[in-house]
């Protein structure tokens, strides 16, 4: 045996009382310490971002999250926040409507078109759905989803350009079926760049691809050269969603370290990192086949020109129906 | 002494400390990862395949992969009728072009010249085929509108492969759709391709044409709900494998189909592989064996698998040739004797 054998502990001579433990149990307890030590320094980024939640002002209006048994409404508010705009004053070009019903095994998301032409909340006139943010930020966008569609927020998460491509990134990038050839010559050359008004191509071709973060955004945000305009973009933004809840299926606990550190700054919600994974994990429950998509082309909207600018026209007669089927007042 | 194992166990403590921080990190998925195919060995298939990752063409011959292009935005290789070239094409950010190589990566001449100062005056070129003479290179191109500067949808053209610049329109896309793409030159002079098209409810769709000669109407091959794409013709050119996507499910199956050049019809479809996110099929030169491109694990890049092509081959038949690449699935192989 050698010198740390219980049997032959002895008192410290400086004269100091002796430690209550003996000294095994003082070794163990060291280690363990240090284990405990690493592994926050590990989960460091998680702790800071739920003891430092993003959420901002909007999450006052938020009530508590429901239980995971309890459906749910999450309003995913997607923005160009490149350098052409002043910080947090953002159009939110991608609105989209998510509610799971845990009981009914049902997740249905329904798609805002930006440029719907409705009355902004905090504001005497009508304008574009999208500029609500803009004008009133996260509380506004989400009164002005609630009142027009006479539906029930729980949460929401708000997300930029950047932001997106690291999320993406971090998970390992996704896999899903482009649909058709996505082609535009003047995709935005607005991230990382001193010019923000220049552009570039995009052609992402058609079949089953791997995207990095990157070409996820073109994805979604590509939208010139589509018979169906903004609503197919509205489309890919659903299918990015389902590919993204695809991804994190194989992310583990392990893993979320890194998301916090990607979205540190880059997403704003009123749902904690914790909660974000467990829903994750509630979504994982469902298979496409129990999924929902609603879009609002016509016959619930029609092009139209108000205030000077082309617009889509709201139909609420079919329109509120049709939500209230999935999204309760 | 006491003071040295003081110092022993408190630096142990800290190396256990780290320990355990390296090892939660072990602990996360890392689907990212990926390996060049030159750092891999694979079991070997007969003859010789040429793929795609990251910018680079790779060459894969007896269970070794070799580099044959630096990684420049190269893709989509084919290989002439005779085996001597390949065509392929270099990607830009605005452009790409059709170049043939010789069988080590070499360029032998540059096809086409799409760069242009102007962003919107680029052009791109994608999917090329050689004929079955090895006269022309088959391959989707953006024509421009001169009334719609956001349209740009690509179109099947056929252009001489001595670089006289000499080319021939085939196909007319349906505006707004993307165009047309995949072409795949037949003996009898015809051309089987994808055409992508969006209906009246807003729903894309993809079918399988047949084009019998440049500018005539073509005929559909495969009904638009079926959503099929990517052909590759056999090497006798009797049967047509192609992915297929039922509703809109994020997966796809490998299917193959007898092609009846007379009456111009696909015979009943065979599913070889089911509901996987399967990619770009190709027949290998005896016929027998189907490649194709899709994940291992769902989420992680796309991996080369392999497929007995014979009809009777059950979907589980399917196997996985390479783990941890992440091939260009918009790149077929190019299998070649």
């Amino acid at each position: 045996m050698g010198e740390f054998a219980p049997g032959r502990v002895r008192a410290p001579s400086t004269g100091r009382p002796a430690l209550p433990l003996p000294r095994t149990s003082r070794i163990i307890a060291g280690f363990l310490l240090a284990g405990v030590i690493g592994l926050m320094a590990y989960f460091l980024p998680v702790l800071q971002s739920t003891t430092t939640p993003v959420v901002t002002s909007g999450g006052g209006i938020l009530n508590p999250i429901a239980g995971p048994t309890q459906p749910f409404t999450v309003l995913l508010l997607g923005s160009d926040d490149d350098s052409k705009f002043a910080a947090d004053q953002y159009n939110t070009q991608s609105m989209i409507l998510v509610r799971v019903d845990p009981a009914g095994k049902q997740v249905t998301m329904l798609s805002i078109p930006r440029d719907l032409w409705v009355p902004i909340a905090g504001q005497r006139g009508v304008g574009k759905i999208d500029t609500a943010y803009q004008t009133g930020g996260v509380d506004a966008a989400i009164a002005t989803v609630q009142q027009n569609f006479q539906v029930h927020i729980d949460d929401y998460v708000w997300i930029g350009l950047k932001g997106l491509i690291k999320l993406i990134d971090t998970m390992g990038g996704v896999n899903l079926v482009v649909t058709n050839p996505v082609m535009d010559d003047f995709y935005p050359a607005d991230i990382n760049t001193s010019s923000p008004y220049g552009y570039y191509r995009v052609a992402l071709l058609p079949g089953p691809v791997h995207l990095d973060g990157v070409h996820a955004l073109q994805y979604v945000r590509s939208r010139h050269g589509d018979l169906r305009g903004d609503f197919a973009r509205s489309e890919r933004q659903q299918e990015l969603l389902l590919a993204m809840k695809a991804q994190a299926k194989h992310l583990n606990i392990a893993n979320l370290p890194d998301l916090a550190t990607a979205m540190s700054g880059e997403v704003k919600t009123s749902i904690s990192l914790q909660r974000m994974r467990q829903l994750f994990s509630v979504l994982d429950q469902y298979n496409t086949g129990s999924l929902q998509r609603v879009l609002l082309g016509p016959p619930y909207t029609s092009d139209g020109w108000a205030g000077g600018q082309s617009v889509v026209l709201p139909d609420w007669r079919q329109i509120l129906p049709l939500v209230h089927q999935s999204f309760p007042q | 002494m006491k003071v040295v194992t003081y110092a022993v166990l408190i630096l142990a403590m800290v190396a256990f400390g780290f320990g355990v921080y390296r090892a939660a990190g072990a602990l996360k998925t890392d689907s990212g990862r990926v390996v060049q195919p030159s750092s891999t060995s694979a079991p070997a298939l007969p003859g010789t395949m040429y793929v795609a990752q990251q910018g680079a063409l790779y060459r894969f011959k007896d269970g070794s992969f070799t580099q044959i292009t630096k990684d420049s935005g190269w893709t989509q290789p084919a290989a002439s009728p005779d085996g001597t070239h390949l065509v392929a094409v270099m990607r830009q950010q605005n452009f790409s072009d059709l170049y043939t190589l010789y069988p080590n990566g070499q360029i032998q001449q540059q096809l086409t010249h799409h760069e242009s100062p102007q962003v919107e005056y680029n052009h791109w070129s994608f999917y090329p085929r050689f004929n079955a003479d090895g006269s022309r290179v088959f391959s989707s191109y953006d024509d421009k509108d001169p009334y719609s500067s956001y349209r740009v949808d690509f179109a099947i053209y056929a252009l001489a492969d001595d670089g006289s610049g000499s080319v021939l329109q085939w196909t007319v896309p349906n505006d707004y759709t993307g165009g047309d793409a995949d072409p795949q030159p037949l003996r009898g002079g015809g051309l089987i391709y994808t055409k992508y098209s969006i209906d009246d409810k807003s729903q894309v769709h993809s079918q399988l044409w047949f084009a019998s000669a440049a500018g005539r109407p073509g005929t559909a091959l495969t009904q638009p709900a079926d959503n099929c794409s990517q052909p590759s013709l056999s090497p006798d050119q009797t049967s047509v494998a192609m992915i297929c996507r039922h509703s809109d499910l994020q997966a796809t199956d490998v299917v193959v189909a007898k092609f009846d050049s007379a009456t111009l019809t696909l015979g009943p479809a065979k599913v070889l592989v089911l509901g996987q996110l399967s990619a770009s099929p190709v027949f290998s030169p005896d016929g027998q064996t189907l490649a194709f491109l899709a994940p291992v694990q769902p989420g992680e890049g796309f991996q080369l698998w392999t497929v007995p092509a014979a009809a009777s081959a059950s979907p589980s038949a399917a196997r996985p040739i390479t783990q941890s690449l992440s091939l260009d699935s918009s790149a077929p192989p190019a299998w070649v004797k």
